[in-house]
């Protein structure tokens, strides 16, 4: 052999050498899960919304899991559950006239720096958020007053009764921060404030773990809090939360073991996971919805609440169901089913009686357009393929749709200005409370989106209101319950489906359980025994 | 002898002012190319339908007026679009793409992150398909008609074919999901450290780092973004490698060589594939540019957070200084990529240089 060519051949054996040495690095999480089930680092898959590591800035998805981790709340709730707020940093009492709510910081809870959280604490975390407009957060806190009572307690004022309050507190986004060093930082509780950079590198709060590094794009890691004294314990040393926008790749790196948990799997996916992987499936707190504007000038010949109930009876439910996967479930009502008020069964499908209100309405056959976005699947539902079954369905009965898709960024602006005769849309809570889903009413947020005035149905608009001041959670319940009952029976809208929503881990993880506000709890998460 | 020698220095004098010029004449073309770029990206985020406000805040702070409002001030939203596109060019002189509305960071930041990350996929993929490529394109069209061409050809068609997302999920679960020869998604694993920035290139970082347990963890998580997106590239290099080699090996002073009795391998090598290299260096800059602004499914595939993701991220979410500072470093891209194969054109080809 010449010798340029030894040189070349030795090059590629030495290069291929390098690649192979590089690809036999293999599965990062089965590298580090023999230090599992002591601890160790968990990788968690997930499709990122993070903006910012500063708790009082942030309001996405990604960012109250990673944040509820790293920061305590007043209160939290615990597990899956979304309807008991429980003490966290501390104990709440209210007022008969649910306006007054007094925490007290519980003894012994001290940030991850070791200094104890104060009331001076809690009174500068909330009130930054409430003085900085442009946050995100900012709406959470709106109509409430903080104020220090002494170094231990706190009270929270409303000018109207808010049962809704111990759930708003549970929110990441109010998370009480150490004030001496975010202030020592740029912290302030106005407009002002500069520690967003800080934070996004850095965390001041007293949960079970502290946030080391934090990358928008690419992964999150968060380390043990040594000095945590709260209920969590912190079960492993490192937890790394990885952006993979792919649920394929999610599965791939879970079946690979590349990963410990992967967070956005659909139905589908989990269901082949098999042996070796433990999955949790549990509706969503979002539901997909029919809208039926009811302003003649937009809607014209659908406008009006009998097309909308000729709609309601038309569907299949069930079938629609089937494209939606593990968790889901039959919307029963604009509330959904984990929801106090929340209706017990759905509507059935009856052909007859959606063409007798299809009769009533003056709907004579016209082409009428579902708009709706078809970028932006919800727990893992594209909106294309339910368009097209409703538009199939919906024929049967009589009515013709044609669909119209858009972007969402296209499509969300003439379905918040009310422009949309017939669209199909979801709608999350804004916190784990019911009172989140009020905004159907008519003369509500969404409401006056489907040209539904306070006027057109005043009773239902009163139902609203009894919800909303009511000062005990029994009446608050009843008024709920009475109000998803009476949209179901007249509202401008179809409730379709809750998706839901599928976490999957390694069998050597346990304590896998989602939340409405966080999705996956970082807390509970342990090596298995 | 003498003479000989200045008149060679006159001529290396006059080639040194006429690439000079050359350079000069295209500096003030890319600056005119560039506004344009920004004129028309800015334009588009403007008349593009949907509201940015609200993309950016979500539901419940787009309901809230006093957020809405600050949100607008801060990002200069509540200026008409004239005085906004000032004011972005002339932040953008100061080298300021301004702020993601997304991320609340500099765009030039985010940009500092994503396009080393893809340029260091596309700079090994690009090296590789253009390794394979020349000894395949090359290989068939000295061998037409025979066996050899016929199988690169029919091989080079599947490698077109093929979906590249497909590809790239394929090739993921088979080589690590089944067979555990090459790491996971992303750049590095999640149990590895990052390296102190100084290129971009982890690969590169971490051996200037002297830390070679990062740099075969960032070369076993570079295998298959790699090896993905160069499947396609060595397909369409390799057929038009084999059709330059073609029209050249048919010239007269080809033959003339083979008629002196040079032996097959040198009249490729000296003379075949230096007359075929500058229709094969266009398009290796065209597949070069394309690789570093267009690998949006294999970087969505591989977890990659490189400038395909940003630049999707940033348009599904209306951010418009994010994907006005994609546009222009899409843009730059592939001026500095043109500029470079000009200037190798005049290396490889001396009539070009004297001209």
């Amino acid at each position: 052999m010449a010798r340029p060519y030894r040189h070349v051949a030795a090059a590629l054996v030495a290069a291929a050498a390098i690649v192979l040495a590089g690809c036999s690095g293999g599965n990062s999480a089965n590298n580090s899960s023999n230090s599992s089930s002591s601890g160790g680092t968990l990788v968690v898959d997930t499709a990122f919304s993070l903006e910012t590591g500063d708790p009082g800035r942030n309001y996405v998805p990604t960012g109250n899991m990673v944040l509820h981790a790293v920061y305590d709340t007043l209160l939290t709730f615990q597990g899956a559950d979304s309807t008991t707020p429980k003490p966290d940093l501390a104990t709440m009492k209210q007022n008969a006239d649910a306006t007054e709510f007094t925490f007290t910081i519980q003894d012994g809870r001290k940030f991850s720096d070791g200094t104890p959280v104060t009331a001076d604490d809690v009174v500068f975390s909330l009130d930054s958020v409430a003085g900085i407009t442009d946050s995100k957060a900012n709406f959470l806190m709106a109509g409430i007053t903080v104020a220090k009572v002494d170094d231990k307690t706190v009270k929270l004022s409303t000018k109207t009764p808010s049962l809704q309050l111990p759930a708003i507190v549970t929110n990441p986004s109010l998370a009480i921060v150490n004030s001496k060093v975010v202030q020592k930082n740029g912290g302030t509780t106005d407009d002002k404030d500069a520690a967003k950079t800080w934070l996004d590198a850095n965390s001041a709060g007293s949960g079970p773990y502290t946030l080391q590094s934090l990358d928008l794009t690419s992964q999150v890691v968060l380390v043990k809090n040594d000095k945590y004294d709260g209920d969590d314990k912190p079960a492993y040393d490192k937890i790394v939360v990885r952006n993979i926008s792919q649920s394929s790749t999610q599965l791939t790196n879970l079946k690979g073991g590349d990963s410990n948990v992967a967070v956005d799997l659909s139905g589908d996916q989990v269901k082949n996971l098999g042996d070796g992987f433990t999955v949790n499936s549990a509706p969503s707190a979002e539901t997909l919805f029919l809208l039926i504007n009811q302003d003649k000038n937009v809607g014209g010949a659908t406008a009006s609440p009998k097309f909308a109930e000729a709609v309601r009876y038309a569907l299949d439910y069930d079938k629609l169901l089937e494209l939606a996967g593990s968790g889901s479930v039959q919307a029963t009502g604009v509330i959904p089913p984990m929801f106090p008020g929340a209706n017990k069964s759905g509507v059935k499908q009856d052909l007859e009686k959606a063409k007798a209100a299809l009769a009533a309405s003056g709907y004579t056959g016209q082409e009428i357009k579902l708009q709706f976005p078809n970028d932006n699947p919800v727990g893992g539902v594209e909106f294309t393929p339910v368009a097209e079954r409703v538009q199939e369905q919906l024929k049967a009965a009589g009515i013709n749709a044609t669909l119209a898709p858009a972007p969402f960024a296209t499509e969300v602006q003439p379905y918040v200005k009310a422009q949309e005769a017939f669209s199909l849309w979801y709608w999350g809570p804004d916190y784990a409370d019911t009172s989140s889903f009020l905004p159907f009413g008519p003369g509500q947020k969404v409401g006056l989106r489907a040209g539904w005035a306070a006027e057109a149905d005043a009773s239902i608009a009163d139902l609203v209101t009894k919800a909303q001041n009511a000062t005990s959670v029994d009446a608050r319940n009843s008024a709920f319950g009475d109000y998803a009952k009476a949209m179901q029976e007249s509202g401008p809208f179809v409730p379709l489906i809750v998706p839901g929503i599928n976490l999957a881990s390694s069998t050597k993880v346990a304590g896998l359980e989602y939340n409405v506000t966080w999705t996956l709890d970082l807390r509970t998460l342990h090596p298995a025994k | 002898m003498s003479e000989t020698k200045a008149i060679a220095t006159r001529t290396s004098r006059k080639a040194q002012h006429t690439l000079l010029r050359f350079l000069a004449r295209r500096a003030v073309t890319s600056v005119i190319l560039l506004f344009g770029i920004v004129l028309v990206t800015f334009s588009l985020t403007v008349i593009v339908p949907g509201d940015p406000v609200r993309a950016a805040l979500g539901e419940g702070a787009a309901s809230n007026p006093a957020t809405v409002e600050a949100f607008r001030q801060k990002y200069g939203l509540d200026q008409p679009v004239w005085i906004r596109f000032f004011i972005y060019v002339g932040n953008l002189l100061r080298g300021d793409l301004g702020t993601s509305l997304k991320s609340g960071q500099p765009v030039s930041a985010d940009l500092a992150k994503a396009v080393p990350a893809t340029a260091e996929i596309a700079f090994y993929a690009i090296i590789i398909s253009l390794a394979v490529a020349i000894v395949l394109g090359t290989l068939a069209a000295y061998r037409r008609g025979k066996v050899t061409d016929q199988v690169v050809r029919v091989v080079t068609l599947i490698g077109l074919s093929i979906p590249t997302f497909w590809m790239a999920i394929l090739t993921y679960q088979l080589f690590f999901m089944q067979l555990h020869w090459v790491s996971g998604s992303g750049r590095i694993s999640p149990t590895i450290t990052p390296p102190p920035r100084i290129t971009g290139f982890y690969t590169i970082d971490y051996l200037l780092n002297g830390d070679s347990v990062g740099f075969l963890d960032a070369i076993g998580h570079l295998a298959l973004p790699v090896l993905v997106l160069s499947l396609f590239t060595i397909a369409t290099l390799t057929r038009f490698v084999r059709t330059s080699v073609l029209e050249v090996l048919d010239m007269d002073y080809a033959r003339a060589a083979r008629a002196k009795g040079l032996s097959g391998r040198r009249v490729v090598v000296g003379y075949v594939l230096r007359g075929a290299a500058l229709p094969i260096l266009t398009l290796v800059g065209i597949a070069f540019g394309s690789l570093l602004s267009g690998t949006v499914l294999v970087e969505a595939v591989f977890a990659w957070p490189g400038l395909g993701t940003y630049a999707y991220n940033a348009s599904k979410n209306l951010d418009l200084l994010a994907v006005t500072g994609v546009g222009l470093v899409v843009g730059v891209i592939y001026l500095v990529i043109n500029l470079v194969v000009d200037v190798l054109y005049g290396v490889l080809d001396p009539r070009v240089r004297l001209s």
